[in-house]
């Protein structure tokens, strides 16, 4: 009897697994095994894709890597640009969940707008963005010129390529961060709210006391997932810049630096390496950050 | 502060939550509002409180017309039937945060917050999250946050619904200690009548949306000016049945609960079918007089609670719990003088014989 069930109880576990079994095998095809090989190819110098040979084993890609001032700027670049967009992005889609939320008329008709850039391709919204930021003809500079601010080239000078790239990745986060701070503020008490309003809290003390603490699982989530997107920005150059990283490089970043290497210069090992370079980048961020949130989750 | 509330109203729609009703409460009463389940007490409170708007009527602080004032300016204290602390907050935050908003200086507001903790015994749990507190301490974490600012007002949503009754029974006393102690006008919002009768200066009860009856408990459990009222308060619960008054008494399918001769003199009742309602302590046990025989008995503690037929309808009986009555005993037994109460077809009490 008892033997019977433990048999039984053994069965059910293995049907579990074989239920996974298509997942995880596509799991090890499709991300497992690339990430594998691509790290033992970061260390194989002059590698070829096309037979597999390689000169030795030892350091030159990174070496190759870091002496290469290409990627030094798309190191910087990406740098900024995490700076700015994840910090911005979180804040304004804050403040714009809260005011959606909070606003009762035309709810369904800002669910559609915030949505939109979500659902659409980023292809086609960066031709619409390239429009905008258009020199000439560009509604942003229509819009400056209102306040004085003479027209900025914004797409085809080096000193504004990346700030370009950065409104428009702004921009194009703000639905899915909205959308899920969304969901975080429906799911707060109202109760404690209407406690606050007992207590007489001001409208912002209730924002910074009441909501942001409240969100703070939601906010760390999205900090996390935004850190990370960043870090890979790859899609939003390629198409706002027409497949290019902008005028002479200089919008590039450390994921158009490896496509780069990797399809066009064919230089698979120096490709990994900086792809390994990005993962330990992300893998350390990511640790350090849940680090950060758990203990302020325990004070 | 004495309130005064004047025809005031709530209408959703079609439906009238509350009915027009008037109220005043003297300064540093404590009135329990009590119903059953949607008879508007919520609605009501939170009409006082301003986060409901009333839909017409007035509310009263003292002499100020505060019908329109948001509840941030009208100095009142709200405990909420869950309590809605500030889960992120320790204990001694929650308390402070009401003091920090008004922007008394941080250690006046931490001096005056430790206090009114000590007030609702809260000393060394001041550093716990609500999470960690037990139902009753959330409650008077609850109170504490709503009396620190010294509110002119104390409301109070079915504090006690979430505890347990041991606790019940404790944090009630508890709130009229507190109550008592700063001298605040307070109501006090429960379903539970024992809970209402017993710290209420006075009760009012209410029924889908409209006011019955605004009294002292005492006089209120003893005179209901109605059937709802009558049937509301008291536990075990008040014996109702339809009953026939004619020219020799009262009577009860052939039995004589009360003959002519004993009924006042003036309680001239038409002679007629009527509603009427005798609570269970009213009975007494007899040595003579026609046989009844207990159906079941029940041990209560105190009393025994004792039910038996009068022909088709079921009645309860108080009686002390040295009497020697089980299942099947026959007794004696009669109404007591005055405590038969009789009800006109509007559901009024007429008289009691
Ligand atoms: N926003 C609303 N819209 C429509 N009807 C409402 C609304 N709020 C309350 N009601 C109705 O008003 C009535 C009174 O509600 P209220 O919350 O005051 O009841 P209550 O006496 O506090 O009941 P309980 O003891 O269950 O808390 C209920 O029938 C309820 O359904
Ligand atoms: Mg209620």
């Amino acid at each position: 009897m008892q033997h019977n069930q433990t048999v039984a109880r053994r069965l059910r576990g293995c049907k579990g697994y074989l239920y996974l079994a298509p997942s995880l095998i596509i799991l090890l095809v499709f991300t497992v095994y690339p990430l594998i090989k691509a790290f033992a190819m970061s260390f194989c110098e002059d590698y070829s894709i096309i037979d597999g040979s390689f000169k030795g084993i030892n350091l030159q890609n990174y070496q190759d890597l870091f002496a290469d001032e290409v990627f030094l700027k798309a190191l910087s670049n990406t740098t900024i640009y995490v700076v700015f967009v994840v910090p911005l992005s979180i804040l304004l889609s804050l403040v714009l969940a809260v005011l959606i939320h909070n606003s009762l008329r035309g709810k369904a008709l800002f669910q559609t707008l915030y949505f939109l850039p979500y659902v659409t391709s980023v292809i086609a919204i960066g031709i619409v963005w390239s429009w905008i930021f258009n020199s000439n003809y560009g509604l942003l500079n229509y819009f400056l010129s209102l306040f004085g601010i003479p027209a900025i080239p914004w797409l085809n000078d080096p000193h504004y390529a990346l700030a370009a790239l950065i409104i428009f990745s702004i921009w194009k986060s703000l639905a899915f961060n909205i959308l899920i701070f969304l969901s975080g503020l429906a799911s707060i008490s109202q109760e404690i709210y209407q406690a606050a309003r007992i207590d007489s809290t001001p409208r912002l003390r209730v924002f910074f006391k009441i909501t942001v603490p409240q969100l703070r699982p939601i906010i760390v989530y999205a900090v996390l997932m935004g850190l990370i997107n960043a870090f890979k920005v790859y899609n939003e150059v390629f198409s706002l810049f027409q497949s290019k990283a902008g005028p002479a490089n200089s919008a590039i970043t450390v994921v158009y630096y490896i496509y780069d290497k990797f399809y066009n210069s064919g230089d698979y090992g120096v490709a990994s390496a900086a792809a390994v370079v990005l993962f330990v980048i992300i893998l350390v961020l990511t640790m350090v950050q849940k680090s950060i949130a758990k203990e302020k989750e325990e004070a | 502060m004495k309130i005064t509330i004047e025809h005031l109203t709530k209408q959703y729609g079609d439906f009238k939550a509350v009915d027009d009703l008037n109220l005043e409460i003297g300064d540093g009463e404590l009135v329990g509002l009590l119903g059953p389940s949607g008879c508007g007490k919520s609605t009501t409170l939170f009409m006082l409180s301003g986060l409901t708007e009333p839909s017409a009527g007035r509310i009263l602080f003292g002499d100020n017309d505060v019908t329109t004032i948001p509840p941030e300016d009208r100095e009142i204290g709200l405990v909420f039937q869950n309590y809605a602390l500030y889960p992120h907050m320790t204990v001694l935050e929650n308390i402070m945060f009401p003091l920090i908003n008004r922007k008394v200086p941080k250690q006046e507001a931490r001096d005056r917050a430790e206090k009114m903790a000590a007030v609702v015994h809260l000393e060394g749990l001041l550093n716990r999250k609500p999470k960690a507190l037990s139902g009753g301490q959330q409650q008077r974490v609850a109170i504490a946050r709503a009396l620190v600012k010294r509110p002119k007002v104390l409301l109070l949503d079915e504090p006690l619904s979430n505890l347990d009754a041991k606790l019940r029974v404790e944090t009630r006393e508890e709130i009229r200690r507190i109550q008592q102690e700063v001298q605040i006008t307070t109501i006090f919002v429960t379903h539970d009548q024992e809970e209402a009768m017993s710290i209420s200066d006075r009760i009012a009860v209410m029924d889908r949306g409209v006011l019955q009856q605004y009294e002292k408990p005492q006089e209120m459990y003893l005179n209901p000016v109605n059937e709802f009222v009558a049937n509301f308060l008291g536990m075990p619960q008040i014996n109702m049945f339809e009953g026939e008054i004619t020219a020799d008494g009262v009577w009860l399918n052939g039995h004589l609960l009360r003959s002519r001769q004993e009924m006042a003199a003036g309680q001239n009742l038409a002679p007629g079918k009527y509603r009427m309602g005798i609570r269970p302590e009213n009975f007494e046990l007899t040595a003579d007089g026609p046989q009844q025989t207990a159906s079941h008995v029940r041990m209560t503690g105190r009393d025994l609670l004792v039910f038996f037929k009068l022909d088709e309808t079921e009645m309860r009986l108080l009686a002390h719990s040295d009497r020697q009555l089980e299942r099947g005993s026959k007794f004696s037994a009669r109404v007591r003088p005055g405590q038969l109460t009789i009800f006109g077809a509007d559901g009024k009490t007429l008289a009691k014989v």
